[in-house]
């Protein structure tokens, strides 16, 4: 049976670069999503330094407009998303109870993409300056900006996004096709439900913004004239594009904090997450909602009554599906016995703050009021309420939480209790004051401002909020540090969950699960618990496993795709040919040399469970 | 008497086969009926286009329809999307249409400020 | 029974391209992903009806296509079209070698088609509708070109899964290739009859 098992263990840095566990590439995905966060959030501190006080001279105006559009853009596409999909990748397979994803492969493709995307996209400031256009790039500014700045924009986030894509549909379909007996949709965790939805976004998201940078790199390099008003062009096509992709990717960026949120809340509070089946509801219904109202974004553009009519009664809309979770948070939490752990302590925190987030989106929805907001710090105040306040709050809360699976270490307690409340306080003295920045008419993306109109102490205090933001990120890196120096490995089940994640010893066996669980519920681990079992029912014998070989055929792809980027930015067509080809021969080799994965034998199996591996 | 069983099993097995042939025959006649028809609805596209006895802006609705016609042919009898086992794709594609026609319908009407 | 051991008759399955969990999950991978496409499309038509009367100097839309041409492309990426339904067929029924025969007919349609669509954008170019000419140029030749190139990967795809599977009859792991093509050339023809439509006959009447 197995006569093509011929299997090389690699190790070391080889292990990592031809890896197609999904387990390894959630801590791929972590650990640059983790160092894109840092620089994105070092580029945020510069910024607050600068407009600490009026008509400081800290930064340039130039370098204040690339620090703004690399701060969004990094922490949007290359700190939010990626490490989204680490806990994606880390969990969710183990969530259904399945050994891997639908596509190992692609999923080592997906990630290289997007890191070699954001390596490329961060060049750009060692090679002549950043793009300056804002993350959103509109035209024409983002087709007449100098230097190669925008050009690195449109590529490096161009080869990210193709792998964006590609693990959204591995997950649609891990979810939709490799579910473990009796785990039905409606028995699914909401964290693999939110993943499920987000995936679907991206589905549908993604390809807009494709063809959006497709048409801002043709005019840039190749002299097209879409968005040239002289010759024909509109620019409002870019603002429709971006639009239709961007509304729908803030869904993609905050469901995942609400599946997050969710599994923690249920899980410190001893209780069942209330009002499950509203729960899914919600999150498809704001999934399809998060498609309907990208106008809102434009309402200033003069698209007449009745567009900003429809599209402001749409986003109204999306408060209710969000309501509905709110309470069901609350309704979880009450009379359950719950335990204030770190992982707790950010749920809680991200509550209100977000509540808060959504209160200004629901102010900022009504277009009469919005010409009065748009383009001021209030909208400033406002996303970053709800991606700072809740999805960021939404991944800490993660990390505490899942560090036990994915890193075999407990995160210290007491420090993330410092790192929550620095964060936390540091978070609302940044933005709660620049709701009146922006209603005093302070506009966003200014590198300065005037003494005596009454900005300066609402910008100081901003200032040293941010700093204190700082602060708790480096505690989270000196709890990281320290667990990683002690020897003791965590429980299996550290925090008593009730999810399949938690079935499994430490470390998870590579196979994730030696016989594949039945599911007799929802909360199935917690089933077995109330019925006095403690573990998992299998599903099948002990047998042979299946496992994908590794390759090193995504990193030369991504390398390929990398090399072409520099070709397109500097119109130098040997490198962009000669990496495309590089990316073809990969596709050529993956479909001609047959690999079928190779067995782990019955024996090496069974030795594991003796020996409490697995 | 398995002896008989066998032989039975034999017929099962040859009846089954036959049954299969004639559905997959069944199906050749669908695809050649549909391909004929996307042939037609394609003339009779290029003919209201060409004519001028048809009116123009009646002639782009029509020949819109006729497009629509031709894919759900396309669709659903070439990609077997009326086949068992393809509730997935159709969400899948149902979904992509939809969002496809708002992009659309946006880029088309919301641009130009009459 | 093997994945990649040689389907007989005795052992072939009513789906070969679904027979295995890898077969399904590319099945409805490759399905979500035209899912995809769809958007990736109609981006690139919005974007084309935007602008297609944008032509500036240059030529309008009406003065240079060529119905006879299209009409021609048209019939020969249709016929394509249903050779590969017939390869499909061929398939079910392990008709190895009249599935390749009906595979090399595709990919032949596909090569005149991309021949055709090169000739008639050189003539477009001599007589001055270029990608740079207006807005219009820029649009009609992307939404056009990016199905051009979506064709040329199809005629890729196919030589290659041909070539590399020559004598190795059918099995559970290239039964799905072979059926991953045929869906992604259907929805390449799919593009195809909406450009006929929206670009060249709409443009006929303006």
């Amino acid at each position: 049976m197995s006569t093509h098992a011929s299997h090389k263990k690699r190790t070391g840095l080889m292990d990592w670069l031809t890896t197609v566990d999904h387990k390894k590439i959630g801590i791929l995905y972590l650990l640059s999503g983790g160092f894109f966060f840092l620089i994105g959030g070092l580029e945020a501190i510069l910024m607050r330094i600068q407009l600490i006080k009026p008509e400081n001279d800290f930064v340039s105006a130039e370098m204040f407009n690339q620090l703004l559009t690399m701060h969004g853009t990094t922490m949007i596409f290359l700190a939010a998303m990626p490490i989204i999909f680490a806990f994606m990748n880390a969990i969710v397979p183990l969530q259904i109870g399945a050994r891997d994803v639908a596509f190992p492969y692609v999923n080592a493709v997906g990630f290289w993409l997007f890191f070699f995307g954001g390596v490329l996209l961060n060049m750009s400031w060692f090679l002549g300056g950043a793009p300056d256009a804002g993350w959103t790039a509109y035209a024409p500014l983002s087709t007449v900006s100098a230097g190669h700045g925008v050009d690195f924009y449109v590529l490096g986030l161009q080869i990210a996004g193709a792998g964006t894509l590609a693990g959204g549909i591995n997950f649609l379909v891990t979810i939709i096709n490799m579910r473990a007996p009796g785990m039905t949709f409606m028995r699914m965790p909401l964290f693999t439900w939110a993943s499920f939805v987000t995936s679907g976004l991206i589905l549908f998201a993604f390809p807009a913004l494709t063809v959006g940078f497709f048409l801002l790199m043709f005019e840039r390099v190749f002299g097209a004239h879409f968005f040239n008003a002289d010759m024909g062009g509109n620019v409002l096509i870019w603002e429709h594009i971006f639009w239709i992709f961007g509304h729908p990717e803030v869904y993609i960026l905050i469901l995942p904090a609400f599946g997050i949120i969710s599994e923690i809340v249920s899980t410190f509070s001893k209780k069942r997450l209330f009002g499950y089946s509203a729960m899914v509801f919600a999150t498809v219904l704001i999934g399809f909602l998060g498609f309907m109202v990208w106008v809102h974004h434009m309402f200033t553009v003069g698209l007449g009554a009745v567009a900003n009519s429809i599209f402001a009664v749409a986003t109204m809309a999306i408060a209710i599906p969000t309501g509905v979770k709110i309470f069901n948070w609350i309704f979880t939490m009450w009379g359950g016995q719950i335990r204030f752990t770190a992982p707790m302590l950010f749920a809680v925190g991200f509550i209100p703050t977000f509540v808060m987030g959504g209160v200004t989106g629901v102010m900022l929805s009504v277009p009469a009021a919005d010409y009065q907001y748009h383009d001021s710090y209030f909208v400033v105040a406002h996303f970053h309420y709800v991606i700072v306040g809740g999805l960021v709050l939404g991944l800490f809360a993660g990390l505490y939480y899942w560090y036990p699976r994915m890193f075999n270490r407990v995160l210290n307690d007491t420090l993330g209790k410092w790192n929550f409340w620095l964060f936390f306080i540091g978070f609302h003295l940044t933005f709660f004051p620049q709701h009146w920045l922006g209603l005093m008419g302070m506009p966003r993306r200014v590198f300065t401002y005037m003494s005596g109109q009454q900005l300066d102490t609402s910008n100081f205090v901003s200032t040293i909020g941010a700093l204190l933001m700082g602060a708790g990120t480096i505690v989270l890196f000196i709890n990281i540090i320290i667990s990683a120096s002690k020897k003791n490995i965590a429980s299996a089940d550290p925090w008593d969950g009730r999810t399949l994640e938690w079935a499994m010893p430490v470390p998870t066996p590579e196979y994730n699960f030696a016989q594949t669980p039945l599911v007799r519920g929802l909360d199935a681990l917690y089933v077995e618990k109330t019925a006095g079992n403690g573990k998992m029912t299998p599903a099948e014998p002990v047998g042979e496993i299946h496992m994908p070989n590794g390759s090193i055929l995504p990193f030369i792809m991504s390398v390929g795709m990398f090399i072409s980027g520099f070709g397109f930015i500097y119109a130098n067509w040997y490198a962009a040919g000669g990496g495309l080809g590089i990316v073809l021969i990969t596709m050529f080799l993956r479909s001609v040399i047959d690999d079928h994965g190779y067995h782990i034998h019955k024996e090496e199996v069974e030795a594991d469970i003796k020996g409490g591996r697995a | 008497m398995a002896d008989h069983q066998q032989k039975s099993d034999k017929t099962v097995h040859r009846h089954e086969a036959l049954q299969k042939k004639l559905a997959l025959k069944e199906e050749r006649k669908h695809h050649n009926v549909s391909f004929i028809m996307m042939i037609l609805l394609t003339l009779v596209a290029f003919y209201a286009i060409s004519s001028d006895k048809i009116g123009d802006s009646f002639a782009v609705m029509f020949i819109l329809v006729l497009a629509v016609v031709q894919v759900f042919f396309q669709l659903y009898i070439w990609m077997h999307l009326s086949h068992k086992g393809h509730e997935f794709p159709i969400w899948g594609m149902a979904s992509g249409i939809l969002i496809a026609a708002i992009t659309v319908a946006s880029l088309m009407g919301m641009i130009w400020t009459s | 029974m093997h994945a990649d051991e040689r389907l007989t008759d005795a052992n072939f399955p009513d789906h070969p391209e679904k027979a295995t969990l890898e077969g399904k999950n590319k099945f409805l991978g490759f399905w979500l992903f035209l899912g995809g496409e769809t958007v990736l499309f109609a981006t690139l038509f919005g974007t084309y009806l935007g602008l297609r009367n944008m032509h500036m100097d240059g030529p309008a839309g009406e003065e240079i296509f060529k119905l006879p041409m299209v009409f021609v492309a048209t019939m020969l990426l249709l016929t394509s079209s249903l050779t590969s339904v017939y390869s499909v067929l061929a398939m079910k029924q392990n008709r190895v070698k009249a599935m390749q025969g009906w595979f090399i007919v595709t990919l032949i349609l596909g090569l005149a088609f991309l021949g055709l669509e090169i000739y008639e954008f050189v003539e477009y170019v001599h007589e001055g509708h270029t990608f740079t000419s207006s807005a219009f140029g820029s649009a009609f030749y992307t939404l056009v070109g990016f199905h051009g190139g979506h064709v040329l990967f199809g005629c890729l795809w196919i030589a290659t899964l041909l070539a590399r599977n020559w004598n190795r009859g059918l099995t559970l792991v290239n039964a799905p290739k072979y059926y991953l093509f045929a869906l992604y050339w259907h929805f390449v023809d799919v593009v195809w009859v909406f450009i006929f439509t929206v670009v060249y006959l709409m443009g006929k009447v303006g």
